[in-house]
């Protein structure tokens, strides 16, 4: 095991696959000669050239429909957008075309595309680069949908999307990126769909989800010190959701919480929430809660922006909350 | 306006009973004296009769079949042509049972009572325990540690009851807080079921039994028994049960403070000697009541009891049909049965047990001979009668079991 920034771990992730498989090619701005703007390709153009490191012009539409295009006849495309908010500018070509395409071929043609960018809310990023926007994506029908938390679900899930044959959104929390973790050494993989139960515990189910994971894990420090047991699940992937681990959790605790950064309306709490409410109806002890990031376009001056964002204070005050309830 | 069809009260006991199912479809004309639906009292299934006309109407949640329902509760409407039901008015929802207990309770007659203010009153305050908040997980615990929610104070922050409270309910509270036990079923309690258990409690809380037995030569009793079977050619014959029933009947009549119930501080000598008798059904025991047994003949004895076994075991009997009863005579003599402790069928002042009738060597002068011996089991309530007569009484049944004809040709 080695500690690598969650930047590391899915760099490291990204080469070995192009050192496995020809067929990976990425587009992107930037992606090139500078390495990413996040260090995603870093290295990777020296050994590979322009061929494989594609730079693109700024036109997203153009050239994700370049990918599925390039998807369908063989090659696996990875689409690097940065910040993952400049997918929208593609969302057509990814929901009518990318998500239906193995659907309307009864699965002749294959759609292995990897999208990739960043997401969250920080460093005054302003709205048009703090989208998260999951439940969008988690909404269409025939797309994976991935936001890990650490390293090691960063490196195992984007080599786990570039075996997979179906289209993937990788969405990677921009306030992570510096984060460190351990990461096992050789080849390493993890399964779409299956959550991880970071924390065990016996009285709150938390589920968390990218940088809310570790603002809740500092959480559970500050509560166990009063007695609270909280156990903290990761999905790790939005779709597919693994409820049966939420479900197995809530049937020990009786509570739970989902704590996400991304809107509450129609959102990932709310689909979890109906699930349990409809599967766990009889284990729950107190109302389901969720807590959100506020339903507002995010703001740039830094005391708005961290007043529109959970933070491990105010999911501690939440589980206290869903504790007495 | 609309008729409340209310779950009447079928014998003087009855809560509450189980609803067996529409006789009429919902939409269908109604005329008064017609059977309505049909409900299971405390021992019987019972027609309900409509005591007006009009159309039924059934709301959406009213009890379905199989389900239990209080006496007072509101199961439909008989509303006139083009009538809107009160459930189908967008103002007034109304709940489909309320715990109001009819002006009419008691009368053992079918009922279908007005709406009356009273009753509204009635049906809000049971809405009112009814909302008591618990958590669905908490709900389910108490169902399996069988732990009754309903009187527990709920620690949440609104008030509501939350796993935690019935557990800790569970541990305080001796009866009833046993975990199901593993490879358990979990069977519900029949109304039937039900009222024999409160029945045997009441009796086994409210009563000083003793129980004195004997054993009674009723070799005299058995040839008679197979003299009139052999006069009757096929035809009816008293059976045991019948013989046992009408000898107690006419003990009693020598005996009054056996046939006696307390009533506060006094003693009630009853005139009428009305003798229940121990039937097993395969809904549970009932007691279906001879009446004015001492007044009527052997055959009369036989032939009502017949009527009675028969209703009993199609479950026809009507609840007037098991009450009144002043005396019990239970019979496990088919049973391999000698000797038990029966209990008192309360109010009632004693029970008499019959055992089986057997041949046994019996000593006759110097000499062993073979008898046919009974043992009776007489429990009584020593707040009635004490030790000494009760015994005089056991004896004087005993005699007519050694001499029957007398009692039984007459």
């Amino acid at each position: 095991m080695r500690e690598l920034t969650f930047m590391q771990a899915t760099l490291e992730g990204l080469a070995e696959e192009m050192a496995r498989d020809p067929a990976i090619f990425v587009l992107g701005e930037g992606i090139g000669k500078r390495g990413g703007n996040f260090n995603t390709t870093a290295g990777l153009y020296e050994l590979y050239g322009e061929r494989r490191l594609r730079d693109t012009p700024i036109a997203e539409r153009g050239f994700v429909g370049l990918a599925c295009g390039a998807a369908m006849t063989g090659s696996r495309p990875v689409v690097d957008f940065m910040f993952s908010d400049f997918l929208l500018d593609a969302f057509a070509e990814l929901v009518n075309q990318i998500a239906k395409m193995q659907y309307m071929s009864s699965g002749r043609l294959k759609m292995p595309i990897l999208l990739r960018g960043c997401i969250g809310i920080g460093h005054s990023a302003a709205t048009h680069h703090s989208g998260s926007y999951y439940p969008l994506y988690g909404h269409v029908p025939g797309l994976r949908v991935v936001v890990p938390s650490t390293p090691a679900d960063a490196k195992g899930l984007l080599k786990r999307a570039l075996n997979s044959f179906d289209p993937v959104v990788f969405l990677e929390h921009r306030e992570l990126l510096t984060t460190k973790g351990k990461v096992p050494d050789g080849e390493h993989q993890v399964e779409f769909g299956r959550a991880s139960i970071v924390r065990e515990g016996k009285d709150v189910t938390v589920v968390a989800i990218a940088i809310t994971v570790r603002h809740s894990l500092a959480a559970c420090e500050e509560l166990a010190q009063e007695g609270l047991s909280v156990e903290v699940i990761d999905p790790r992937t939005v779709a597919p959701l693994d409820v049966e681990t939420i479900l197995a959790s809530v049937r020990k605790t009786g509570r739970l919480l989902i704590a996400d950064e991304t809107l509450a309306p129609f959102g990932l709490g709310a689909e979890i929430a109906a699930q349990v409410a409809d599967l766990g109806f009889d284990d729950l002890d107190a109302p389901i809660r969720r807590l959100n990031g506020s339903h507002v376009p995010t703001p740039y001056s830094p005391p708005l922006e961290a007043a529109v964002i959970p933070n491990s204070k105010s999911i501690a005050q939440a589980i206290r909350e869903l504790a007495a309830e | 306006m609309a008729i409340e069809i209310t779950v009447p009260r079928l014998g003087w006991n009855m809560d509450e009973g189980v609803f067996v199912g529409w006789l009429k479809a919902n939409g269908e004309r109604v005329r008064p004296g017609e059977m309505i639906y049909s409900l299971e009292g405390d021992k019987a299934i019972q027609e309900v009769e409509s005591l007006d006309g009009g159309i039924l109407r059934i709301p959406p949640n009213a009890p379905k079949a199989g389900e239990r329902v209080v006496v007072g509760a509101l199961l439909a409407y008989l509303v006139a042509e083009g009538e809107k039901a009160p459930f189908e008015l967008p103002s007034r929802g109304t709940a489909a049972t309320k715990a109001q207990a009819p002006a009419a309770a008691g009368r053992s007659q079918a009922t279908v009572s007005r709406a009356t203010a009273p009753s509204i009153a009635a049906d809000r305050s049971s809405e009112t325990s009814r909302n008591k908040a618990i958590s669905p997980r908490a709900r389910r615990v108490a169902a399996e540690l069988g732990v009754d929610w309903q009187s527990i104070h709920g620690s949440g922050r609104t008030g509501r009851i939350r796993e935690r409270d019935v557990r800790a309910a569970a541990q305080t509270s001796p009866i009833g807080a046993q975990p199901k036990p593993s490879g358990a079923k979990r069977v519900p309690l029949t109304a039937a079921r039900r009222t024999i258990a409160r029945r045997m409690l009441e009796s086994a809380r409210s009563t000083a039994p003793v129980t004195l037995t004997t054993k009674v030569d009723a070799t005299n009793l058995v040839g008679w028994r197979k003299k009139m079977e052999a006069a009757a050619a096929g035809g009816i014959v008293p059976g045991y049960t019948d013989i046992f029933v009408k000898l107690a009947a006419v003990a009693l009549k020598e005996h009054p403070q056996l046939n006696a119930r307390l009533d506060g501080e006094t003693m009630l000598l009853l005139e009428e000697i009305n003798m229940g008798f121990a039937v097993d059904t395969p809904w549970g025991l009932v007691v279906p009541v001879l009446r004015d047994a001492a007044r009527l003949d052997m055959m009369a004895v036989t032939g009502r009891s017949r009527e009675l076994v028969e209703r009993a075991l199609a479950r026809r009997l009507l609840p007037q049909e098991m009450e009144g009863g002043t005396f019990t005579v239970t019979n496990l003599g088919a049973y391999g049965v000698d000797a038990f402790t029966p209990i008192i069928n309360h109010p009632q002042c004693a029970i008499l047990g019959v055992g089986r009738i057997r041949r046994e060597p019996a000593v006759a002068g110097e000499a062993i001979v073979a008898r046919e011996m009974v043992t009776l089991s007489l429990t009584f309530d020593h707040r009635l009668v004490d030790g000494a007569p009760a015994a005089r009484f056991l004896r004087t049944i005993a005699s007519l079991i050694e001499s029957p004809s007398a009692a039984l040709d007459t």
